[in-house]
């Protein structure tokens, strides 16, 4: 299986609803490009939800938000700009 | 070929009932989670099977319905584990979604319904088999399905552990189709020794965790399993997947899915189907029975060959799938099937699409309750000649 070649332009990005995290890990985990990590921050629960680390390297596959049990992140593709 | 494990099996001989003898068959198959909602008359299996699993080193939970039983166990199939669900008629019923999740995400399972007299709550401790079309039907959507159908205790033993077998070869839920008469008989009941059962052990995928396709299917059409926690990549869905395990959800994707979901147990099917013959070479008349109407057909068939009539017996074992091939090839040398039922022709109707005009089929209808008049079967099997060809 190959992986997706990071573009040096992020094509997709993610959105993050760290209140609901509960610091599982399964969106860093399963990130096929490495693009998150587990932030240094906590939320109200004393979790750390997921930071988009390098976000270079976001396609916005999704593929987090189909992991995150709680629904706490999920992943979009950006629209081309204008001349892209 | 693996072989049981000897902590979960009771050698010997053994005077218990067909319930009993199930709990004991799925013990010895390697079951070691098993999550029920007790119903009459299934209520013993789950009661041994409390009773034994803190010995073997299994899991019983009691759960608040029949849903959250047959999801519970699907986690557990998940986590590697030999699971198996136990239920009658309504609770059959509420079980339907997850046969089709079980179907959808290959997640092998034994689900085993006490067939009780129907429809609805109907008669709680009184014998039918009213439920043979829903087992393959009863999930909305395409899928393929294996049941199988018992007629005494000493088959609830044996079938249950080639339920579990099939389960994990074929990766489908495997439906146990037993009846009240089969699971309340006491009769004896030999379980051989470890080192004789054979235990088809979970196909596992052992290669790279990168390369790991998650629905991959292998020649036989079935894919390689990994364990949750293992740290291969999965994710598992209902929804119309791809081999990775993520939702596609196209009609390419559909059509691969679901025709490989009703092809591996359609191009296995010889390989899965099982019946009994007796006398059915060169016979007129065939009956062709199942579970405990197997055993109230026997006086009826005695009786007409007594009188010169020439009837063969052919009992499934394995209802679903349905021995297409064999009752073709019957139906063009006999001349009628007759098939005693405790419903109003469930199986009758696989039998009569299969003979397509060529024989007969006559139904013998039971409401259910009780078993048949051998009587009824034996006039039915006297007048099934006269209308034929
Ligand atoms: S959208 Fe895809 S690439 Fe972006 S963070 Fe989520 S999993 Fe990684
Ligand atoms: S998968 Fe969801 S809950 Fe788990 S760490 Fe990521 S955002 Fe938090």
């Amino acid at each position: 299986m190959s992986e997706p070649t990071p573009t040096k332009k992020a094509r997709g990005s993610v959105v993050i609803m760290a209140e609901r995290c509960k610091g599982c890990g399964f969106c860093v985990e399963f990130c096929p490009t490495d693009a998150l990590d587990l932030s240094s921050q906590y939320n109200a629960k004393g979790y750390h939800p997921p930071v988009l680390a390098r976000k270079d390297n976001c396609t916005g596959c999704d593929i987090c938000g189909m992991v995150c049990p709680d629904f706490a992140i999920y992943g979009f593709i950006k629209k081309p700009t204008k001349g892209h | 070929m693996a072989t049981a494990d000897p902590i979960g099996v009771l050698t010997g001989a053994h005077f218990i009932d067909g319930d009993h003898a199930c709990s004991e068959g799925a013990i010895a198959a390697g079951c070691r989670f098993v999550a029920g909602y007790p119903i009459t008359p299934s209520t013993e299996v789950v009661e041994r099977i409390a009773e034994r699993f803190p010995f073997v080193g299994g899991v019983f939970i009691q759960m608040e319905d029949e849903i959250a039983s047959s999801i519970a166990i699907q986690g557990a199939a998940w986590a590697g584990k030999k699971t198996m669900t136990v239920t009658s008629g309504p609770g059959f019923s509420l079980m339907m979604e997850h046969i089709g999740l079980a179907a959808m995400t290959e997640t092998p399972l034994v689900l085993v319904d006490v067939q009780r007299a129907g429809p609805s709550t109907g008669l709680p401790t009184m014998p039918a088999q009213g439920d043979m079309m829903q087992a393959r039907w009863g999930s909305h959507g395409d899928y393929g399905i294996i049941a199988l159908c018992p007629n005494s205790p000493q088959e609830c033993f044996d079938l249950t552990i080639k339920a579990f077998n099939l389960a994990e070869q074929y990766r489908v839920p495997v439906l146990f189709m037993m009846d009240e008469c089969v699971g309340h008989m006491i009769e004896r009941v030999v379980i051989p020794s470890a080192d004789k059962i054979e235990v088809t052990p979970r196909r596992m995928h052992t290669g790279s965790k990168e390369e790991y396709l998650a629905f991959a299917p292998k020649a036989d059409l079935v894919p390689d399993m990994v364990k949750a926690g293992d740290g291969y990549h999965m994710h598992v869905t209902g929804l119309t997947h791809d081999e990775k395990g993520y939702p596609n959800m196209t009609v390419g994707t559909q059509a691969r899915l679901v025709r490989r979901l009703v092809d591996k147990i359609k191009l296995n099917a010889e390989k899965i189907v099982d019946y009994r013959e007796d006398g059915v070479e060169g016979a007129d008349i065939v009956v062709v029975t199942y579970g405990i109407t197997s055993r109230t057909a026997l006086p009826a068939i005695e009786q007409a060959r007594s009188e010169g009539l020439k009837v063969g017996h052919l009992r499934l074992v394995v209802a679903w799938p349905f021995p297409e091939k064999r009752i073709r090839e019957l139906s063009s040398k006999v001349k009628a099937f007759v098939v005693p039922e405790l419903n109003f022709g469930q199986m009758t109707l696989e039998v009569e699409r299969c003979a397509a005009g060529r024989a007969n089929t006559v139904c013998v209808p039971h409401a259910g309750g009780t078993v048949h008049n051998p009587k009824d079967i034996y006039e039915a099997i006297r007048d099934s000649v006269k209308g034929a060809k």
